[in-house]
């Protein structure tokens, strides 16, 4: 989840009311953000990422303002329409436009540094890192019309953001640091995508701006381009950039796609309206509501609304672009209502609990185990080929291997437990032995057949290190084990690197074999560096 | 029972053989001279004194043979069954008698008594309570500063599966029955069912861990996963806008589990009208592509939970919220403030009250969306919640490190105490 600074003084002038510390923080976390930590000067929070509305503080500020019914003489954003037309051709690496142009911006270092802040959350969220949507923000007085959208070659020039020289976008995506970040979104493309105006590029989404455009604190007007993947995040995107702005007095001014023969007005700033039920609201928050209760809640999360019988006609702003059911404006009324002024009830549903008869068994283990002296540990599922087979003597085996490991530790699932437990004795050597310890977890084996073409089973395993541990000590505890649980067993000789040869044996009941137990091979006590001989026993608790 | 024991030299006898009978064995092999038979054996003298006694050895130019090559000896018998507390032939034992071998044990008995009136003595032993002489004892007092007697192998449960358990024990006395499932996962379950769209960010490589293996996993219910698919694509028939479209490669794909809500969407796809209402519960493993420091794992345990029934409400929701974070930590306050999940709408956040931390957030809760529930055949509303059981476990183990909940350092184990 995003975590983003806003700088209070800009806040509060938004709002038009000044907010003790106390009062922001509550008013804030009623609304949803969680806030981090709160100075006189910044307030810290941590915004969910279905609210990006909230990114920017002039959002934020309309939302407290709403809460607080604070009263403002923006009603409606300032929008006129331009003449201003874009070609747009088809760019298949980039299919999706938009843009807008907004006018008497007042470019203050702290707005500068809320645009740029905004844009780059934006892109880091509902943006996917660039992939999904791309914003370009310019000077529009800069720009010398016509415009158009379209696919170039990758020798076609531009003056990027922040140089001095002329540089081929093959050059911008070798030297620039922009380019080699976000190159790979569209290097992969013939015709790479750009926005040209009477003196050629001044757009190269997704990586960079030209330096010609740039904003700066002189700057009156902006043109606003986003480009991507998805139609529907791209207009959310530039509807919180431009709605946001406008919130500062500044206006939004339309402008024409022409995309061959059809043409798109852009932004598109409609509002939508949703259906709720009214009775579904009551039932589902839990309390009765009049009709005018309703309209003012609502109007306190933003949203206006009328009421037709049992149908609440909800319009949701073009900022929202959340509101996928009516259990989302819902969620909203019961957050103005406040969770804490709803009493909560249990209520009259009688089940009975139960526990996982396996968990019971494990428990009985547990007991049986720690009875006997040993300690329990618990210890990671992940693992790696190094310490299940190598180190274990043994070859090595196909298990669950993880394709994105962030460790080399763990880059695979345990098919065993032995290796656990040798890890921790031999981390463990400066510590008091007899070191009888023991875990009860789980393992994951290949199994074609499943739905996961996995199997999660659970075992117990069990070391004894110390100067004497031997076969007959491990048996001693298998059968003490075994006879306590009323389990017949054979044994087999079992002949596996990672025990001593003929010092090893396999647990056969009802014809399966359940487990094993048998003294530790000198060469894998030499491999983990432990200097006690170590017997061991490992068992199938869903045989037990 | 017999009033004879053993003296120390009739236990020796009884171990090692009688002498005359070790030297009868040496003298079947070979005849000796005395000097030879003083190396090779102890006891000797005694045993030249009973075979001579015996008759059946000789002496010729030093050297000792045997006159007959047999001969029994019923007193290494009943040296045996005199240890073992049984009977004997009088005769024997009236020469075992005379021998030493055996004692009365009242004379024993005498010499404890006078003993024991003489000086005090540190041990209560058995013959004491066996006689009752223990009423004469007078036992010497123990300094009780003494250094304690060192017990190395303590068996223990491991502190973190301490705290486990107790919440384990505490949600079945709530009505949850507990369930588990794979720990390789499909992204359908993971996420697709969750209502998830196919590019959410918490997809992505950075957040969860996908399998490396050939294989896709398998679609067992199509008609469920065209539910699920229809969802997605335009809301189907839960009332919702949907996402705009899915990505059916993408859900077969597996993953290690990101989140316990998988599997309760498993649960939901199972239960059968008559099954409800229903309260499941489950404790187990999820992994994230995190690196590893003290306040991160890549592998750690969730607790989550459904309830599901027939008028469930926001206010039930709360109560069960509450309920449960009161039952798992003790808190005696518990506040809400919204939150998000991706799968529930409304979305609350629980928090208890710490005497020294103040207002700690300890579960996430909401009802799950229709998108969700309605795909998986379930038409009544179903409350979810899931409790940050790291983040107590700390706070009731004193640790301010997470990697402690999978401690291998076997000496804090030892040491640490056991968790109220």
């Amino acid at each position: 989840m995003p975590l983003i600074t806003y700088n209070k003084k800009d806040l509060q002038k938004l709002v038009g009311k000044k907010l003790g510390n106390e009062q922001l923080e509550e008013v804030v976390s009623l609304i949803k953000p969680g806030v981090e930590e709160q100075t006189d000067s910044e307030i810290k929070l941590e915004v969910t990422p279905d609210r990006p509305d909230l990114f920017g503080v002039e959002g934020l500020a309309r939302a407290i303002r709403n809460y607080l019914e604070i009263k403002n003489n923006l009603q409606k954003f300032l929008s006129t329409n331009s003449t201003l037309e874009i070609k747009v051709d088809s760019v298949p690496i980039r299919p999706f436009i938009a843009a807008a142009i907004v006018r008497n911006v007042s470019l203050t270092d702290d707005v500068i540094k809320s645009l740029m802040n905004i844009q780059e959350v934006l892109h880091a969220t509902i943006g996917r890192n660039r992939r999904k949507v791309a914003i370009g923000v310019h000077d529009f007085d800069k720009i010398i019309p016509p415009i158009s959208y379209s696919g170039v070659s990758r020798d076609s020039k531009m003056i990027p953001l922040d140089f001095e020289n002329v540089m081929t976008l093959r050059e911008v995506l070798e030297n620039s640091p922009k380019g080699k970040m976000y190159g790979n979104l569209i290097s992969s493309a013939k015709l790479w995508p750009v926005f040209e105006d009477a003196q050629g590029i001044f757009s190269f989404p997704p990586v960079i701006n030209s330096e010609r455009t740039r904003v700066t604190e002189k700057t009156k007007n902006l043109f606003i381009d986003v480009t991507g993947l998805d139609k529907a995040a791209i207009n959310q995107a530039l509807n919180i950039l431009v709605t946001n702005l406008a919130e500062r007095g500044c206006k939004i001014e339309y402008l024409k796609l022409k995309l061959g023969k059809k043409s798109e007005i852009t932004p598109n700033l409609q509002e939508t309206v949703i259906e709720v039920d009214y009775p579904y609201l009551e039932k589902m928050i839990g309390v009765s509501l009049s009709k005018k209760d309703i309209i003012q809640l609502l109007q306190r999360m933003g949203y206006s609304s009328v009421i037709n019988g049992e149908k609440i006609e909800v319009v949701i702003p073009p900022y929202r672009a959340d509101i996928l059911h009516q259990v989302d404006v819902i969620e909203d009324v019961a957050y103005a209502y406040g969770l804490n002024n709803l009493t909560p009830q249990l209520p009259n549903v009688a089940t009975y609990g139960k526990a996982l008869e396996l968990e019971r068994t494990c428990e009985k283990i547990r007991h049986l185990l720690i009875g006997m002296g040993f300690q329990e540990t618990i210890n990671f599922v992940m693992s790696n080929p190094l310490e299940q087979f190598d180190k274990m003597n043994v070859s090595r085996e196909k298990v669950v291997e993880i394709q994105n490991p962030v460790s080399e530790n763990y880059t695979c699932l345990r098919s065993w437990m032995l290796p656990s437990l040798m890890k921790i004795l031999s981390v463990n050597k400066h510590v008091a032995y007899p070191q009888n310890i023991f875990e009860v977890g789980d393992v994951v084996l290949i199994s074609p057949e499943e739905e996961t073409r996995t199997k999660s089973l659970r075992k117990v395993c069990g070391v004894i290190a110390h100067s004497k541990s031997n076969f007959a000590e491990a048996k001693g505890v298998v059968d003490t084990f075994l006879k306590n649980f009323g389990i017949n067993y054979s044994l087999q000789p079992y002949q596996e690197n990672c025990y001593i040869n003929g010092r090893a044996a396999r647990i056969i009941s009802n014809k399966k074999i359940i487990g094993s137990f048998g003294e530790v091979h000198p060469q894998v006590l030499e491999n983990w560096e432990i200097e006690v001989p170590v017997a061991s026993f490992e068992l199938f608790v869903e045989d037990i | 029972m017999t009033n004879y024991r053993l003296t120390k030299e009739g236990e020796e006898y009884r171990k090692n053989g009688l002498p005359e009978k070790n030297l009868f064995e040496l003298l079947q092999k070979d005849q000796l001279s005395v000097n030879n038979i003083q190396k090779k054996m102890k006891h000797a003298d005694i045993a030249l004194l009973w075979l001579k006694k015996k008759k059946i050895i000789q002496e010729k130019n030093g050297e000792i043979f045997l006159v007959s090559k047999k001969m029994e000896f019923p007193e290494q018998d009943a040296l045996e069954k005199i240890s073992k507390g049984e009977t004997v032939n009088p005769d024997i034992l009236e020469v075992l008698f005379q021998r030493k071998l055996v004692q009365r044990i009242y004379e024993e008995v005498e010499k404890l008594s006078k003993q024991l009136e003489k000086k005090k003595v540190s041990e209560l032993t058995p013959i004491m309570l066996k006689t009752g002489l223990w009423k004469k004892a007078k036992l010497a007092p123990i300094n009780i500063n003494v250094a304690p007697q060192k017990i190395v192998s303590v068996g223990k449960s491991h502190p973190y599966r301490q705290v486990i358990d107790d919440i384990r024990k505490k949600l079945i006395g709530l009505g949850f029955v507990e369930a588990r499932g794979p720990l390789v996962e499909m992204n359908f379950w993971n996420f697709d069912a969750l209502f998830m769209p196919s590019d959410h960010p918490a997809r992505g490589i950075h957040d969860v861990l996908n399998v490396k293996n050939s294989q896709d996993g398998k679609v067992l219910d199509k008609q469920l996963w065209g539910r699920v698919e229809a969802t997605h694509e335009n809301g189907w028939i839960t009332g919702s806008r949907g996402w705009g479209s899915w990505d059916f490669s993408f859900a077969k794909k597996l993953l290690l589990r990101s989140q316990g809500t998988a599997l309760s969407a498993r649960t939901l796809s199972k239960l059968k009208k008559e099954d409800i209402p229903h309260k499941m519960f489950m404790i187990d493993r999820v992994f994230r592509s995190d690196v590893i420091d003290a306040k991160h794992l890549a592998e750690f345990d969730q607790c989550e939970g459904i309830v599901v029934g027939e008028g469930l409400n926001l206010k039930n929701l709360l109560g069960y919220l509450k309920e449960i974070v009161i039952a798992v930590t003790g808190a005696e306050k518990v506040r809400f403030k919204p939150s998000y999940f991706p799968f529930t709408e409304p979305s609350v956040e629980g928090l208890a009250y710490h005497p020294e931390l103040g207002w700690v957030e300890i579960g996430g809760s909401g009802i799950f969306r229709p998108e969700v529930t309605l795909p998986l055949g379930i038409e009544v509303p179903v409350l979810a919640w899931g409790l940050g059981i790291g983040r107590l476990a700390m706070i009731k183990l004193g640790v301010n490190d997470i990697r402690y909940l999978y401690s291998d350092n076997l000496k804090w184990l030892r040491e640490k105490s056991l968790v109220k």
